[in-house]
Order: structure tokens, then sequence, then C-alpha cells
């Protein structure tokens, strides 16, 4: 790798942008902490749909209003959208290059932000009215 | 050469691991796709989760709107398939633990984990479905 082609550039200027530095950790271990989260919780989202799955407007209403149900929810939704965001960025990361990797990974986020709020919003709105 | 290019102001191209293109399938490699595929497939999954969320905390007739989607053909063919991603996921997800903790990298159990992950998420696809047709 030592060559003189890249001038009066140093090293950092040659490595900076080219991948992770010290982030690169807290990524994999936020994908990890979220898909560990997530065995237990997918099991009950799962019971959850099986148990609505025969009520009604207002029975769902009831269910997911109670503490439980919901407070799972919840955790189920941040978890699985904070698991999916890094996710798509990993592919993202993988088969995009050059300029529009940047739009896609903040098309990435914007959307998953957007959903994570429309969904603990409603969950929410669900519990309270 | 790469003073040239360099003179020149252009980049020079960094170097890509090999690419799928050039391997024979494996069945390891085989389920390392389906689990991008499922993956890809939860994702855009999650959009019915918030539109049932949305329609259940808006009113009896949004709600109504969703239950008649869901219970539509169509409906029921799409939820069997975020059924199996999400079991497919789920199972994949497992395996990569277990490899993660050092396990079942050899030849025979790494390949027997990859069928496990293809036929436990169909099975557990059906046990689901199977239960919630008994329920209703």
């Amino acid at each position: 790798m030592t060559n003189d082609s890249d001038g009066l550039r140093t090293p950092l200027g040659r490595v900076r942008f080219l991948g992770a530095a010290r982030n690169g950790t807290g990524e994999a271990w936020l994908m990890h902490v979220t898909s560990l989260a997530l065995i237990p919780l997918t099991l009950y989202f799962v019971w959850l749909v099986l148990d609505l799955l025969h009520m009604d407007y207002n029975g769902v209403r009831e269910e997911l209003g109670r503490p439980i149900p919901a407070i799972l929810l919840l955790a189920f939704i941040i978890a699985g959208i904070v698991h999916m965001e890094l996710g798509m960025r990993s592919v993202i990361v993988d088969y995009i290059h050059g300029g529009s990797r940047a739009w896609a990974l903040a098309a990435n986020t914007c959307f998953c932000a957007l959903l994570a709020l429309a969904c603990v919003y409603a969950a929410l709105r669900v519990g309270f009215t | 050469m790469t003073t040239n290019d360099a003179a020149a102001g252009k980049r020079r191209s960094r170097p890509l691991s090999p690419h799928l293109g050039i391997y024979k399938l494996t069945m390891t490699m085989a389920m390392s796709i389906a689990h991008r595929i499922s993956g890809g497939a939860l994702y855009v999954g999650v959009l019915l989760l918030a539109w049932f969320l949305i329609a259940a905390s808006a009113d009896a007739a949004a709600f109504g709107v969703f239950s008649a989607f869901i219970e539509s053909i169509i409906g029921r063919l799409i939820l069997f398939g975020f059924t199996w991603a999400l079991f497919h996921h789920l199972l994949g997800g497992i395996r990569h633990f277990l490899w993660d903790a050092g396990y079942g990298m050899d030849a025979p159990l790494r390949d027997q984990l990859a069928w496990a992950t293809l036929i436990g998420g169909f099975a557990l696809t059906i046990v689901v479905w199977a239960i919630g047709y008994a329920v209703r």
C-alpha cells in the first residue's frame, strides 16, 4: 500500500470515508442486541396476532390497550425497525456504489424513522383514546 | 502507471472481494441470499403492521377497510408470505448466532443448519396458519 502516488495526502486523508472507523462495532453490536431481543418479541407478536384474529374492532382496541400487549408490541416495533434499518443499510453498502449510496442511506433512515413514528403513534393512540 | 493516474486526478478503483457469480451455489449461500430476501420482504411488510395499527387507532370504518383487505385472497397471500419471511429470518438469525458463538461451522453441520432454516421456516408458517384457522 505504501506508494507516493497520493503525493502530499496524509494517511488519514487516504482512508477517510472509505469505511468504518470507530462506529463500525457499534452498528454490529446494535444489530446483535436487536436480533436477540427480537427472538422472544417475534414469538410474542405471532401469539398476539393469533389472539387478535378472532376479535372485532372493539376487541382489538381493548387488547392493545392493555399494558403488557402494548409494551411488548412497542418493543417489537422499535427493536424491529432499528434492526431493519441496520439490515437495509448493510444491503445498500454492499450493492450501491458512488454518489447514489448516500441518498439511499438517507432515504432508508428517513423511511424507517417515519415508519417507527407512525407505528408508535398509532399504538399509543389505541391505548390512550 | 499509478503515478500517471494520480497525476491525471483519477481515483484508482479499490479491490472488491469476489462476488456471487464466480462461486458454485451451496446450501449456506442459498440461505444467505434467502436471509436477505426475507429481510427485504419484512422491510416492506412492516407497512402492513403500520396500516393495521393506524386503522385500529382511527375508527371502525378504517379498521373495516383493513380487515376486508387482509381477509381477501390477496391479503391472505401477503400475510402468508409475511409469516414465512418472519420465521425464515428468525431461524436464519438464530443460525447466525450459533455461528457467531463458534458452533456449527463444520461441513456437515453447517449444511444441516441451513436445511433446518429452510424446512423450519415453512413448517412453523404452516403450524401457525393451522392454529390461526383452528381458533377462528
